[in-house]
């Protein structure tokens, strides 16, 4: 077949992949996207953010029908009908992806099936179904995405032992499951199962659940789960797996260094994610890569090859999708030849634990690492009514004040909802608004919003439903 | 690494490469100076921010180079600091004022509110101020570093109205340029050139920078100040006794007992009486600043043209050590030998002539100061005192004084007072010194 040409290939479909296509498209670009799936949509899509998210909302209920019979509701115990809910939540799956295939179509992004490999730094060989196709290009963006890892001990090529993508399709509902890391994808995930009926057990190996945020946030994410989960141990790490019968046998060592040897149905192995770089041909450009496989880009998510940029996991960075469609646009700007920059860019991030964690901006934890002049304003979600309302009161909002400017350059919240409010954070932060500015903005009553403003509040030490000896002169 | 020429100092931003003080191949330590810079006050060594070996010199004498531009490629030794130059922390800090010093940038009459809102020279590291995401783009779009306009809203923000001001006063100042050239006085286009060489044979020589820097300097001091001089004539005949009886003692001790020894003493002690004229004006603000410092500026009649050194606080220093001090910073200053930190911060100025000759004169003030001091040559005069005339030493004194801030009934004051300390020198002071 002949050899296509085109301005710009995008590799991969995912979140950065696609924003990618369709903004060059929409700039007047000819582009070509490229997908080893048959699905567009990336790992966001079709096996991360969006499935979790179905599963946690479905499986969420469950629980919340149990816990409503002091409000003197009560229900009978759940049918879960395994069958049906994967394919609510395949049918998520399926309408989003061709939503972005029928998008690719309405703006002349040519979508070619199959996986690519560099040849050179502007020449990519594409192993389609029908064959491979050649296709030379101008510029190329990167965007292959990440994996889940898979350490060796962990490989012992039995489907009980799972990765977050076989999670996703529920093939049972495992009586006791193990899940092997208390990150953001073993909290989740952790979490759909135990409202599901499963015993979690969660070992971590560092000593605590979500690194990264602050303590604050995670305590009542932590004591949520001590109480839905049958156990979470830390300091603990798996030392052999192996299959026995229709069971995971697996030795983990504690903190005292004592061996436990316990048996599970199905271990859910959530220890990071780890970028997609094999089998691309990188080494036929002149692409560079971090010691963890991470394409190296500039701010402008210029790789050290002229011919290509990459964005979203497979350039580094926090793993997020929304960071990557923000990569994407960048990407394309200087494309374009705009100046765009991905500094100061300001990527929030959220934890769908229940509850929800999310921050944005500088954390405290960080100011004070740095020793940043900052103060902290925290408003507890006990003194909401909104939360009352809804029996969640275990949620704190928590401002970073820069104290020479008395601007906000951090919000931290954890609370149901919390990723839903976190965006007010992003805005005041992106807009360089001051404590006083969120203050003074009137937030409608009774929503959770309102934690936003009386945080603030409470920095001058006038909160109206929290009460701080804390006086600021204006 | 490149080893960059750090920020110099209040309103400096370039200078001419006089010296180069390293060859390539030369192992150098963190602060030894590499190359001598000529600016617009003096020649001074630039330190090295690192330690290394010096593996190519990217500039030549003769050089006009910039802030940030560089100098050397510097190898690192391992144990060296790698770390950028860190520039001292009065430059780095974001300034929302215009700096005081010589020479400053030209500045269109119609344009005062731009001091309070331009940042000069925003450091490497300096961060970027708040500004809502689409005026950071259009910044971006334009070429402009937000670091250098000064945000108006609270927090330091920077909106469109910053940025729309700050893009109009370029095209001000650009206008201005275009019109008025870069190096002339503020509000006057230059001359048009003669050709003297048709009346006789001529030589030309091209201005140093350090002579264009004063012509700068004094030019904008003139179109500025609404200066009156006040003259008066001090009788010396005792202080001159007093210095005669102690100047061997001092001289034991390596020290030249002068005439401007005292007047140093004398004039920190009258500016505590009369704070006037220690102040400065801040003409955007409509603030007049009184400094709680004295810092006296020296002029000094080097080989080059005028350079004016600072002594630090004068008022809590003795003769003695003032002495000392300005043997030492008068000596170097004449070798070119001083820093530009030394010519900064002056908050009042002496021009002694009597050493060369000269009675009165009308000295210009040396801005932002407000005022100046100058001292001509004593000279024996038939005075009358109580009825009778006799030979006396007097001194000229000539007070130029900018009438913005400072009224005549205060300068005639001021100048009594003068007079007064340099007929009542108090010897039992110099006495004490000695022993």
């Amino acid at each position: 077949m002949d050899p296509i040409h085109t301005e710009i290939v995008v590799l991969g479909a995912g979140p950065g992949g696609y924003a990618a296509a369709f903004y060059a498209a929409d700039l007047g670009k000819k582009v070509l996207l490229v997908e080893r799936e048959k699905k567009l949509g990336g790992v966001c899509l079709t096996r991360g953010c969006i499935p979790s998210k179905a599963l946690l909302h479905a499986s969420t209920m469950i629980r919340e029908a149990r816990e409503s019979a002091h409000r003197g509701i009560t229900f009978g115990p759940p049918q879960i009908n395994l069958d049906a809910l994967r394919s609510w939540k395949n049918g998520i799956v399926e309408k989003l992806s061709s939503g972005v295939n029928f998008l690719a179509k309405k703006r002349g992004v040519e979508v070619l099936h199959g996986r690519g490999y560099f040849e050179g730094s502007q020449s990519l060989r594409v192993e389609t179904a029908d064959g491979q196709r050649l296709v030379t290009y101008d510029k190329a963006v990167i965007a292959v995405g990440s994996k889940p890892a898979l350490p060796k001990v962990f490989d012992l090529g039995n489907p009980r032992i799972m990765t977050s993508t076989e999670a996703l399709d529920v093939e049972d509902i495992p009586e006791d499951l193990l899940v092997v890391g208390g990150g953001y994808i073993g909290m989740e995930l952790g979490s759909v199962y135990a409202n599901l009926g499963s015993k979690v057990v969660v070992v971590e190996a560092l000593p605590g659940i979500l690194s990264g945020a602050d303590p604050d946030l995670i305590r009542p994410v932590l004591q949520n789960a001590q109480k839905n989960f049958r156990e979470l141990r830390f300091n603990t790490t798996v030392t052999q797996m192996s299959t026995k019968g229709k069971k995971i046998r697996v030795l983990t060592v504690g903190p005292d260094k004592a061996e436990k040897d316990e048996l599970f149905d199905r271990v859910l192995v959530s220890v990071g994610r780890v970028p997609r770089f094999d089998d691309l041909g990188l080494e036929n450009t002149k692409v560079e890569q971090d010691e963890r496989g991470f394409i190296k880009v500039n701010d402008k998510m210029e790789t050290a090859d002229p011919a290509l940029l990459a964005v979203g996991d497979i350039a580094g960075g926090v793993l997020l999708a929304h960071k990557a469609s923000k990569e994407a646009r960048i990407a394309v700007e200087t494309i374009v030849g705009e100046p765009s920059t991905s500094a100061g860019v300001i990527i929030p991030a959220v934890v769908f634990t229940d509850p929800e964690l999310a921050w944005c901006g500088v954390s405290e934890a960080e100011a004070r690492a740095k020793g940043m002049e900052i103060d902290v304003a925290k408003f507890s979600w006990g003194a909401s009514g909104r939360a009352l309302t809804f029996d969640r009161t275990d949620g704190l909002t928590k401002l970073v004040v820069d104290l020479a400017t008395e601007r906000v350059i951090g919000v931290g919240m954890v609370g149901h909802g919390a990723g839903e409010l976190i965006a007010e954070g992003v805005v005041a932060i992106e807009m360089g608004a001051t404590v006083r500015d969120l203050a003074e903005t009137v937030h409608p009553h009774p929503t959770l919003s309102e934690t936003i403003m009386e945080a603030a509040e409470v920095y001058y030490g006038v909160s109206t439903h929290a009460f701080s000896p804390k006086k600021r002169e204006e | 690494m490149d080893l960059k020429l750090p920020p110099l100092g209040e309103g400096i931003d370039s200078g001419s490469v006089v010296g180069i003080l390293v060859r390539e191949d030369d192992q150098i330590t963190r602060g030894q100076g590499v190359i001598e810079l000529e600016t617009g006050k003096a020649i001074a060594p630039v330190p090295s921010s690192a330690s290394g070996k010096v593996t190519k010199i990217l500039v030549s004498i003769g050089d006009k180079i910039s802030v940030g531009q560089a100098i050397l490629s510097l190898e690192s030794s391992a144990s060296a600091s790698v770390k950028p130059p860190s520039p001292p922390a009065a430059v780095s800090a974001p300034r929302p004022n215009r700096p005081a010093a010589a020479p400053p940038p030209p500045q269109p009459e119609e344009d005062p509110e731009a001091a309070t809102w331009v940042h000069d020279d925003p450091a490497d590291d300096s961060p970027v101020p708040a500004a809502s995401p689409t005026i950071r783009r259009l910044a971006r779009e334009l070429g402009i570093d937000l670091r250098r306009i000064h945000g108006s809203e609270s927090g330091g923000r920077l909106v469109m109205d910053d940025l729309r001001a700050y893009i109009q006063r370029l095209q001000r100042l650009a206008a201005h340029v275009r019109t008025a050239g870069p190096s002339a006085a503020p509000s006057q286009p230059p001359q048009p050139s003669v050709d003297f060489s048709k009346w006789g044979p001529v030589t030309k020589r091209p201005m140093s920078t350090l002579r264009k820097a004063i012509a700068t300097h004094l030019s904008e001091s003139w179109h500025t100040a609404p200066r009156v001089t006040q003259f008066d004539e001090a009788d010396i005949t005792a202080l001159d006794q007093i210095r005669k009886n102690h100047a061997a003692a001092f001289e034991k001790k390596g020290v030249r007992l002068t005439l401007t020894s005292f007047a140093l003493k004398i004039i920190a002690d009258a500016l505590g009486r009369h704070p006037v004229f220690n102040t400065s004006l801040d003409e955007a603000a409509n603030d007049v600043i009184y400094k709680e410092y004295f810092h006296i500026g020296l002029a000094v009649d080097s080989e080059q043209g005028l350079i004016v050194p600072v002594l630090r606080d004068v008022n809590k220093k003795d003769i003695m050590a003032l002495s000392k001090e300005m043997n030492d910073i008068a000596a170097r200053t004449r070798e070119r030998k001083i820093s530009l930190e030394e010519m900064q911060g002056g908050t009042f100025t002496i021009t002694n002539q009597g050493g060369i000759g000269g009675s009165h004169f009308t000295p210009i003030i040396n801005r932002p100061e407000t005022a100046i001091l100058g001292l001509g040559r004593g000279a024996l005069k038939a005075v009358v005192r109580e009825g009778k005339i006799l030979p006396r030493l007097m001194l000229p004194l000539a007070l130029s004084y900018d009438h913005r801030v400072i009224d005549g009934g205060a300068a005639v004051r001021f100048m009594l007072d003068l007079v007064k300390g340099f007929e009542n020198f108090d010897e039992k002071t110099l006495v004490q010194l000695e022993n």
